[in-house]
């Protein structure tokens, strides 16, 4: 590049900063380890900033946010008396709270501090064209120059928050999250859709790698937390309204009746003549409309599946028993909420290696099922025929890809590994292995993936004992078929093997499990309502896996256990742990500190005209308030900054400018887009 | 010698990423730790590496805030090059002695401007660069490190003195300063003590540490970030640019004969990460992974990889038998091709990256009493299931790679999950001392 | 000198921070390549700019703005409508002024709208080939009133 780099500036108007203060402006440019400099010429962009008028010091770091970076901006700040600081590196939002307290470290305002995005929005997406991502980086620092002239002290706004925090899942992420708050000094309110507490683990039956029983541990789980005076749970209960925000949500959670009263529910079990799908068996069986999950579960009282209720359908001494749901409706106020709304097995499409055509082919959720309904020392049958050998599916719903599995009716097709199905499948393979001497088990998969401690032991054992692998590629997919009329066993799995030189393999089968993956259970009324976002893998999204890996973007709402991704039983423990603790953090001062980004009125502007109340849409931020001005009563707009959200509707509605919102100006913006718009920068290299 | 005493909530030992997090969790709802790291500065393993999977930020740019967080915070006391010589249960508390060994340097008046390091005239092996590079007997461990303060490797010091003569403060340089003993009684101690790669030599075949071509994958973390001792990525036996690079997986995992049976988590997504990684810093050059199984697992991990496959990453899928070296020092790598029968080839590439496994760095038994399990070394966790980081002592927390090898993201998360029990523990144990007021 | 045709086109993307900021900063983390005369201000709410502010930044000579809400994910009550009100009455005042009204364009972008946003930008870059610069039309539009 042969431009000077003080002709990158645009040329500005002369009458930009004649304070009374003098700024004073610190200007640093990360590297980013070479994630900037790589393809930003971060020196050339540095000097260029330099010659920006009430630029004192332009800088340039591989790592900004180190503690070397932050002590150059502490000691710019005392030695060359900074007063606005200006950075570009990557996205603001990772590095905003470190900025700040250097510059706080500094005896600085940390609101003196304007943060330039130059890797999410520059370097990583112009690597092909340095030079132009130069002089982006260039104008997009000096937009924070412009800015950072015009911004003023603030300080965040300080609320009581309510230490009182409401867990949505009653399953093991919401339980343990749930209990960990509850000993740390919080109240919680646990809620869980179904009428009964447990989720997915309690449909299991043992627990890799240490054998324990699912159930139990759930038991133990759940006595814990009904017993502990800090935590209310609703069962069949779900929230349907909230409003407010961090350390201030106002929620509103719908309870259904259980429909029948303890002295009569198992009269009225008993006498329920309707029964449906059972989804505790994954459908292997049917259950009752008035019904219990599974001996053991909490609550105890049955309830009445009221989607599939009918009038009549119960009967007591012959009577028919009218039922009515007559919903509670509970409100509250929370500080904050956690996420823990679990997962749900794929559901394979009809067909898919013969699922829902052919009768011997179910999913590794089902097989389990079937095993826990087996008693001891039964054969494991199927269809009325012991099944002597079977074939395990991996990745069915997982590691999909576009092209070649077949899309879901979204579009999408799952290109993440579901992690839990390798050992899941091997663990299961162990516990046939033990329960039913003899059965075989042919193990088609892509990678085995038992990553964790003591999964690859599972491993090990699979194939010094019952199950023989197989390994498929993913556009080679294996396929199941009705054995020939007169075979012995039912189903014929073909699969073309590359642990034998690729070779093309028919084996015989009894039953096709498939090790169906994880998805996020259908929460878009959630996401909707709460304002979080999913990721492209449909999961919640985390602000970012390291820095902040179980909060999302929204304050005071954080993520607990699957429904942020596949996670084994220990992985749920832990993430829900590490929730719980994230949310004692915010709620146990009892209170929080919002960004005093909220709208403010200039009184020598403001003509009491209410435009910008009739566009307010917050209750009580904005109200018109009599004053008295050179001896005469006028009306004036006036900020109650609680209540303010800091959308900035006000601004635009006023015609006087009179009212501007805080760190976010109007005048502000319109400066930022001269300094883009202004000058051009003459070709570059040329 | 007069012994200080600290008394503080909660003792946390180790200062990498996972000890950090659990410190800054604790310290966050209020809570005084003390944070001790036996090295001259906390950062960890994470801290030396160049770029982490799978967001591809640099390793600094996640860590270096985190470790300035722990220096600042008004409720962590932090202890460096520090070691715990004895634990000792009285009542509810654990009394620990630890030792602040003698850095020969006063860290409360050294400003980190590296004046002795440009005077010393010993090169040393550099352990931050995984001895691919040196620095002098005097030295600040690495730019981003934290204290920035200089430590006096006196093992190779010649005493000459001309550090001492360099350094702008003075006293600062204390060739005669003594280890400083510390009581510290805590509520609750958090074992972060973190994890330790398998030798590169542990496998004779694969001529680690005799074939100067042969190097550790963390060695290439050093290579690939930009502060690495080349500031490129060159083979160390002559500096010539690698045109053809081959990385082993499980080089030190899933392997019962080094006794590591179990996997290591971390390494097949390093790999992918640092081929990746070389594609960029490399263009031309043909990087070949020879892998067991491709485990990508984590959240955004199997994209990933598919990623890199689309990328012209080969994946084959192989057991490396042995390596051997050529006469212009390129290695001779003996497959036994597993999707084609077990044919056995013999490939050619100028480097060879060797995925090293996960040790435990630390065995507390004999310190904390909190034992390790006998299958793989590593802190027994009695209900993994149930609480997690639970030693089962009471009071006494595992977090990160102590308990086991993991990545980053779940030794983060693992830590929370150790802040949340231990504070759950601190806030019951000051119920039942203060018949039931608690904490707040 | 370079003639003014030769000069870059500069689009003006006023994203929100609950979604078009951070649907931008998925693109980066992706790692995908666009054009780089795209200027992204992370904005609260586009319900803070009144029209003139648009007309303004085109009078500067900005060539495209997109305006990259929330749409129904808006985490602020009503601020979504009324910025569609608002674009809406900017359309006229841009034609007043002889300024192409499809300069400017609301869509909403999510927070891992990657695919949408680069589509976004690749629209902007085609339009202004097709329509140039907009001090040209502000030029005519002067020349026809003069």
């Amino acid at each position: 590049m042969t431009e000077k780099p003080e002709n990158l500036i645009p040329q500005e108007p002369e009458s930009a900063a004649q304070d009374e203060e003098e700024i004073r402006i610190g200007v640093y440019t990360c590297g980013c380890g070479g994630n900037i400099s790589d393809v930003v010429d971060i020196e050339k962009t540095a000097e260029a900033l330099s010659h920006m008028p009430n630029v004192v010091v332009s800088r340039t770091d591989a790592a900004m946010c180190s503690d070397g970076g932050q002590s150059l901006i502490e000691e710019d700040i005392k030695n060359l008396g900074i007063n606005r600081v200006v950075i570009g590196s990557c996205k603001p939002a990772l590095h905003r709270q470190t900025f700040r307290g250097a510059i706080s470290r500094g005896g600085l305002n940390p609101y003196f501090y304007y943060h330039v995005g130059i890797r999410e929005q520059d370097s990583w997406v112009h690597h092909d064209q340095p030079d132009e991502a130069t002089k982006k980086a260039i104008r997009l620092m000096t937009t924070g120059v412009v800015k950072a002239r015009m911004l003023e002290p603030l300080e965040p706004i300080r609320l009581p928050a309510e230490k009182h925090v409401l867990v949505i899942g009653g399953g093991l992420a919401g339980l343990r999250s749930a209990l960990d708050m509850a000993r740390h000094g919080l109240k919680v309110t646990l809620i869980e859709k179904t009428p009964f507490l447990g989720g997915r683990v309690a449909q299991l039956e043992t627990l890799f790698p240490t054998e324990e029983s699912a159930r139990d541990l759930i038991r133990k789980l759940v006595d814990k937390v009904t017993n502990h005076p800090n935590v209310t749970v609703y069962t069949y209960a779900e929230l349907v309204g909230m409003s407010g925000y961090v350390g201030d949500y106002h929620v509103k959670v719908l309870q259904h009746s259980r429909g029948v009263s303890d002295d009569m529910a198992d009269a009225a079990i008993a006498g329920c003549t309707k029964e449906v799908p059972d989804e505790f068996n994954y459908g292997l069986t049917k259950r009752k409309v008035v019904y219990r999950a599974y001996p053991g579960c909490y609550p105890e009282s049955p309830a009445v599946d009221w989607e599939h209720y009918e009038d009549g359908c119960v009967k007591v001494n012959g009577e028919p028993l009218h039922l009515e749901d007559q919903p509670k409706v509970w409100e509250f106020t929370v500080g904050g909420i956690v996420m823990a709304t679990g997962f749900r097995p794929y559901e394979p499409y009809e067909g898919e290696y013969g699922y829902g055509v052919l009768p011997e082919v179910i999913t590794l959720p089902q097989l389990i099922r079937l095993i826990g309904l087996t008693p001891e020392g039964q054969p494991l049958k199927w269809q009325g025929r012991e099944v002597k050998n079977l074939a395990m599916v991996h990745c069915v719903g997982s590691r999909q890809i576009a092209g070649i599995n077949k899309p879901q009716p979204d579009g999408q097709v799952n290109d993440y590994c579901s992690r839990v199905c390798c050992t899941a499948i091997l663990h299961t393979a162990a516990e046939l292995n033990k329960r039913f001497p003899g059965i075989r088990v042919f193990d088609l998969y892509q990678d085995i993936r038992t990553y964790g401690r003591g999964h690859e032991d599972y491993y090990t054992e699979a194939s010094e004992n019952n199950v023989l692998f197989m390994r498929y590629h993913n556009d080679e997919l294996p396929e199941v078929e009705p054995a020939p009329a007169g075979e012995k066993r039912p189903l014929v799995v073909k699969v073309k093997d590359y642990l034998t030189w690729g070779e093309e393999l028919e084996v015989p089968v009894d039953l096709v499990v498939l090790a169906v993956g994880i998805m996020p259970n259908p929460i878009e009324d959630l996401i909707h309502m709460l304002k979080i976002s999913p990721g492209t893998d449909r999961f919640l999204l985390e602000v970012h896996p390291k820095l902040r890996p179980v909060e999302t973007a929204v304050p005071g709402i954080v993520l607990a256990g699957t429904a942020q991704g596949p996670m084994n039983t220990q992985e749920t423990n832990a993430a829900a742990a590490a929730a719980a603790v994230k949310m004692s953090a915010l709620l146990g001062a009892g209170s929080v500190e919002l960004e005093p980004f909220v709208a403010y009125v200039n009184p020598d502007k403001c003509e009491g005209l209410g435009e910008c109340i009739k566009v307010c849409a917050y209750e009580d931020a904005l109200t018109l308030r009599t004053v008295e001005v050179d001896g005469k009563q006028v009306q004036r707009a006036v900020v109650t900054p609680a209540n303010c959200a800091g959308c900035g509707a006000c601004v635009s509605a006023c015609p006087n400018r009179a009212i501007d919102l805080r760190g976010w100006t109007l005048a502000q913006y319109e400066a930022m887009v001269d300094a883009i718009a202004l000058g051009d920068m003459p070709a570059l290299g040329g | 010698m007069a012994t200080d005493k600290i008394n503080v909530d909660v003792l946390v030992v180790g200062g990498g990423i996972a000890g950090m997090q659990s410190a800054l969790d604790l310290a966050d709802q209020g809570y005084q730790v003390m944070l001790v790291e036996k090295s001259p500065t906390i950062g960890g393993t994470m801290i030396t590496l160049s770029k982490v999977f799978p967001t591809l930020d640099c390793a600094s740019c996640i860590t270096t805030p985190k470790m300035s967080a722990v220096a600042h915070h008004d409720n962590i006391q932090m202890f460096t090059y520090t070691e715990v010589q004895s634990v000792e249960r009285q009542g509810n508390r654990y009394i620990a002695q630890v030792v602040k060994k003698p850095r020969y340097v006063n860290e409360n008046i050294c400003t980190g401007c590296r004046k002795c390091e440009y005077a010393c005239p010993v090169e040393v092996p550099s352990v931050f660069d995984q001895d691919l590079g040196a620095y002098r007997a005097i030295h600040v461990p690495f730019s981003t490190a934290v204290p920035q303060v200089a430590v006096l490797d006196m093992d190779n010091c010649m005493l000459c003195g001309k550090c001492e003569k360099a350094c702008p403060v003075e006293g600062c340089i204390d060739y005669e300063q003594k280890p400083q003993e510390i009581e510290v009684t805590a509520k609750a101690i958090v074992l972060a003590t973190g994890f330790k790669i398998t030798p590169v030599d542990a496998k004779a075949e694969y001529g680690g540490g005799k074939y100067p071509n042969v190097i550790s994958a963390l060695a290439m973390e050093r290579l690939l970030a930009p502060t690495g001792p080349y500031g490129h990525v060159l083979r160390p036996s002559d500096g010539k640019e690698p045109e053809s690079i081959a990385y082993v997986q499980c080089a030190g995992s899933r392997d019962k004969s080094l006794g590591v049976p179990y996997c290591s988590r971390i390494c097949c997504m390093y790999a992918i990460k640092q081929a990746m990684l070389l594609s960029g810093a490399l263009p031309l050059a043909d990087i070949t992974i020879y892998y067991m199984d491709i485990r990508t697992f984590g959240k955004g991990y199997e994209q990933f990889y598919q990623n890199a496959k689309a990328m012209g990453i080969e994946f084959v899928k192989a057991k490396v038998a042995k390596i051997t070296e050529d006469e212009n020092q390129n290695l001779r790598v003996r497959v036994e091709m597993m999707e084609e029968g077990g044919q056995v080839e013999e490939r050619e590439h100028d480097l060879v990256v060797l995925s090293v496994g996960v040790l435990p760095a630390y065995n507390p038994e004999a310190v904390f009493g909190v034992p390790v399990s006998s299958e793989d070394n590593f802190i027994e966790i009695p209900s993994p299931n149930f609480e997690p980081c639970n030693t089962g002592f009471p009071g006494i927390f595992a977090a990160g790679t102590a308990t086991g090898p993991m990545d980053i993201v779940d030794s983060i998360v693992m830590a929370g999950a150790a802040a949340s029990e231990a504070t759950a523990y601190l806030h019951e144990l000051a119920a039942a001392e203060n018949g039931g007021v608690t904490h707040d | 000198m370079a003639d003014s045709t030769e000069k870059e086109m500069k689009i003006l993307i006023l994203a929100t921070l609950s979604g078009g900021y951070e649907g931008a900063n998925s693109v980066g983390q992706s790692h995908f390549e666009y054009a780089a005369n795209t200027y992204v201000l992370p904005v609260v709410s586009p319900a803070m700019f009144p029209e003139d502010f648009y007309l303004r930044a085109f009078e500067r000579g900005i060539d495209a703005i997109v305006v990259m809400y929330s749409g129904s994910d808006c985490p602020y009550r009503g601020a979504a409508e009324r910025t569609a009100e608002i674009i809406n009455r900017v359309f006229p005042k841009m034609k007043e002024r002889g300024i192409n009204p499809r300069r400017l364009r609301l869509v909403a972008i999510c927070t891992v709208c990657a695919k949408p946003f680069l589509e976004e930008v690749a629209h902007a870059n085609e339009l202004l080939s097709e329509i140039g610069p907009v001090r040209d039309e502000i030029a005519a539009a002067q020349a026809q009133a003069a």
